[in-house]
């Protein structure tokens, strides 16, 4: 092998055990040097089946404890998270599935619904939207922060803020900005002694549509699905292919009855749906029989097996991309804005640190 | 079996010698293979006419989407690719090696068990029992078999490597000998992490993502790099140029092939995207390499033998599919253009375009110049010029007009894109019909006119009533 591609072997191995495997440099180096000796003066051959066999074993561990053992070192320890649901009830989240839902679970796994449709939540990018105020007496101060805010992250200083505060009132100071930026701004304001309050607002498809924010959200989820979100999945039905819509937090849009007719056809929900019909999940009902369980299907009528019922239990059940967690915040409004009598100014405090910290 | 008889023949007539030893466990192995091709270009079109038409055997579990989609993948890629693989690996490395295949018996029984393996797993699918894994859809209990089948016929292969006459190891040899050794490691590997010791919640996707990687760009790319660079150079009369340029790329390719996977968005910690996208990049500079010594070798000059010139210019083919998906992988490797990818149908479409459009027509070229040598007659010129547009036309069709809609309309959405690969996968299935019927014919000619197929007919009867 020549010189010059046994020194890129050595780059190579001392880069990899330096970033990936995050030792520490000098042993980095040695590793790149040895590698570097190794292909270039020694003069390694590829003629004996001992030298494969030996680089074959050491990649295949460094791969395996690079990719698989590191993940779950770190995933391993995964517990029980607090979290509220929309009305502010605090549980303990992941709540394990339920009565029929595991059963469920189970039908979804053999009907192979993980062909079509992914189990995922993704956000693309997190803006932070920045609000001030500032009282008589720390007003030139603040002003002096703000200029400083723009100064620093290169921004125009014409117009809004820029041109002055107004003293005791709420005035935005830049809006969709990342979280370093947000956290300067912060930092810059409350160290003049302004109030400041942050908006979070996550953007993607997959989110709920706001029109201002986020217009081209198809309301999946509340925020994007994490590792938590599937602690007692068996086996986490993650999917790779969308050819229908994702179903993390399907159980949050759709009723009982609508699940059950999309499950028999899904025309008679959607005209144009490409969804293959379920009806082995169904029967026929006799004739005569009524209930809010029987579904017309063109001049037939049908009635739910227990495997459907299960299924749609199951379906019910997938609520996961609602509820915030600690790394997976949801969109969170400018306090000051909120109808609500205004919490004391350290709780405040707080809740407008706290988002930002958990982007980094 | 004792190979000793053989041996001493080997040094008469060396090439016939190695032909007799491959004829039996080669043609059992490609013959099911094609097979299993004929399998999964049925089913894949029946998944295909049940998007189209959404009430079509809806009282059928058996035959639900979800079902028959994944059990044709496997069909393709453990039924398919990693037999014929076996196949045309076996055959290289005896060849290469100037010696006989070592204890072929092996390959047959290694072979069954495979076939076994897959069989079971394939119902297991249609039957309800996935695993719920999209890289192992198969139920967790035939993994073993499929382990011991796999060993026993890496068992014959690594040893038939050994004894090589030549010490030195040409790139084609390295390739072969690593994919061999590579694949029963990560199969037993992640049998053990997810079905053994239960790895909980999204590490069992993990280690899945990671056994697909590995499959994928180590076991299929070695397996068809092997067999380019042992037939390039081999069909074209000339040495291949660039030796140091093919060992990079395959440590590269190994170290960089093991690790990745992971989508920009995946529900796991940040840093498995942040590696995939890494490794990708990596990745690619192996295929550069690569690329390079194969491009020197068969610079403007064309088969030497005009019988091969149809499996060259398959090959060239093949080639060029592979160094364009794999530049395409590093494009979209990156998060802003991954994140328009993910969830589309493009991936699939390309995942289908890798194995089938280098993988297989790799292989199955490579068939075209192995099975005049082991059966003594040729496919019929006019079936193979049949099968042969049907099947290019068919992985392009089923492919390129799937992936370019996938980027175009985005996810949840099916384009126009979908139906276009229907008559794609269409003529992929006349293609391999017509290749299933064309290796039958030829197989029972052969058996009149040779007497060493005679030994494994048996086994080639209960494949067919089989399949």
């Amino acid at each position: 092998m020549t010189i010059g591609l046994s020194f890129l072997c050595g780059l190579l191995a001392s880069s990899v055990s330096y970033f990936m495997l995050g030792l520490w440099w000098p042993v980095a180096l040695l590793v790149g040097g040895f590698a570097w000796l190794a292909f270039g003066l020694l003069d390694v051959k590829m003629n004996s089946t001992f030298t494969l066999l030996g680089g074959m074993l050491l990649i295949f561990c460094v791969s395996l404890s690079a990719m698989v053992l590191r993940a779950n070192d770190q995933l391993s320890g995964l517990q029980f998270a607090n979290t509220q649901d929309e009305e502010g009830t605090e549980f303990r989240y992941p709540v394990p599935l339920l009565g029929q839902a595991r059963y469920g679970e189970k039908i979804y796994k053999a009907s192979g619904c993980v062909a079509c449709h992914t189990q995922q939540v993704t956000h693309e990018s997190v803006e932070l939207d920045v609000k001030a105020m500032a009282g008589e007496k720390n007003h030139a101060a603040a002003q002096e922060a703000v200029s400083r805010f723009y100064r620093s992250t290169g921004r125009k200083t014409s117009g809004g803020a820029a041109l002055g505060l107004p003293v005791g009132e709420w005035e935005t100071i830049e809006t969709g900005l990342n979280p370093a930026d947000a956290s300067k701004a912060r930092n810059f304001l409350a160290a003049a002694g302004a109030s400041v309050d942050v908006q979070v607002r996550f953007r993607g498809e997959d989110l709920m549509q706001n029109e201002h924010s986020n217009p081209e959200g198809r309301g999946w989820g509340r925020r994007r699905s994490v590792a938590q979100d599937y602690l007692f999945a068996e086996p986490p039905m993650l999917g790779s292919v969308r050819i229908g819509p994702d179903l993390a937090n399907v159980g949050a849009r759709h009723t009982r009855d609508a699940l059950m007719r999309i499950l028999l056809n899904p025309r008679i929900i959607r005209k144009d749906s490409k969804m293959p019909q379920h009806r082995f999940l169904f029967e026929e009902a006799d004739e005569g029989e009524q209930g809010r369980h029987i579904i017309q299907d063109g001049d037939k009528a049908y009635k739910p097996t227990a495997d459907a019922e299960a299924l749609v239990d199951y379906l019910l059940s997938l609520k996961g991309a609602n509820y915030p967690l600690p790394e997976a915040p949801v969109n969170q409004p400018f306090t000051s804005s909120l109808p609500d009598p205004a919490p004391a100014p350290a709780e405040e405090a707080a809740k407008t640190t706290q988002p930002v910290e958990a982007d980094k | 079996m004792s190979s000793k008889p053989k041996e001493d023949e080997a040094k008469k007539d060396p090439r016939e010698a190695v032909d007799r030893s491959c004829c039996g466990p080669v043609l059992f192995l490609a013959f099911s293979a094609v097979a299993w091709l004929l399998v999964y270009s049925f089913f894949a079109l029946l998944a295909g006419v049940k998007v189209h038409a959404s009430g079509m055997m809806a009282d059928s579990a058996w035959l639900a989407y979800g079902r028959i989609q994944p059990a044709s993948l496997l069909a393709l890629q453990f039924g398919f690719l990693v037999q014929l693989g076996l196949a045309v690996s076996a055959w290289i490395l005896s060849h290469r090696g100037k010696t006989v295949l070592v204890d072929g018996g092996y390959l047959v029984f290694g072979g069954l068990l495979w076939n076994a393996g897959v069989t079971l797993g394939f119902i297991g699918i249609l039957n309800g029992n996935s695993s719920g894994l999209e890289g192992l859809p198969m139920p967790g209990e035939v993994l073993p078999l499929l382990f011991f089948g796999f060993v026993l016929v890496g068992l014959s292969l690594v040893q038939t490597n050994n004894r090589r006459t030549d010490e030195e190891m040409s790139p084609a040899q390295w390739f072969l000998f690593a994919a061999t050794l590579w694949l029963p490691w990560v199969l037993a590997g992640s049998y053990l992490l997810i079905h053994f010791f239960n790895a909980k919640g999204v590490v069992a996707n993990i280690v899945d993502w990671w056994f697909i990687h590995n499959f994928v760009k180590v076991y299929l790319t070695f397996v068809g790099l092997g067999t380019l660079f042992h037939f390039l150079p081999a069909m074209t009369g000339r040495a291949l140029a660039g030796r140091g340029f093919a060992q990079f790329g395959f440590w590269v390719l190994l170290l960089f092939g093991s690790m990745g996977g992971v989508g920009p968005g995946a529900p796991v910690p940040a840093w498995l995207s942040a590696l995939s996208t890494v490794t990708a990049v990596f990745y690619f500079f192996g295929v550069i390499a690569v690329w390079v010594s194969l491009k020197r070798t068969i610079n403007g000059v064309t088969a030497a033998d005009s019988s091969d010139s149809l499996a060259y210019n398959l090959m060239r083919l093949a080639a060029v599919i592979f160094v364009t998906v794999s530049a395409l992988n590093v494009f979209f490797a990156f998060p802003g253009p991954g994140s328009v990818a993910e969830f589309t149908i493009y991936g699939p479409a390309k995942e289908l375009l890798f194995s089938l459009g280098f993988v297989g027509v790799t292989l199955i070229a490579a068939l075209y110049h192995v099975f005049p040598r082991l059966a003594g007659i040729d496919f019929s010129p006019r079936m193979t010029r049949i099968q042969n547009a049907a099947i290019i036309l068919g992985v392009l069709g089923a492919t390129l007009p799937a992936a370019l809609g996938g980027l175009m309309s985005g996810d949840a959405v099916l384009g126009s894109g979908f139906y276009f690969a229907s008559v794609g996968q269409l003529l992929l299935f006349v293609g391999s019909l017509v290749l299933f019927v064309n290796l039958l014919g030829a197989v029972f000619f052969a058996m009149k006119n040779c007497g060493c197929l005679s030994s494994i007919c048996c086994g080639i009867k209960k494949k067919e009533a089989g399949t």
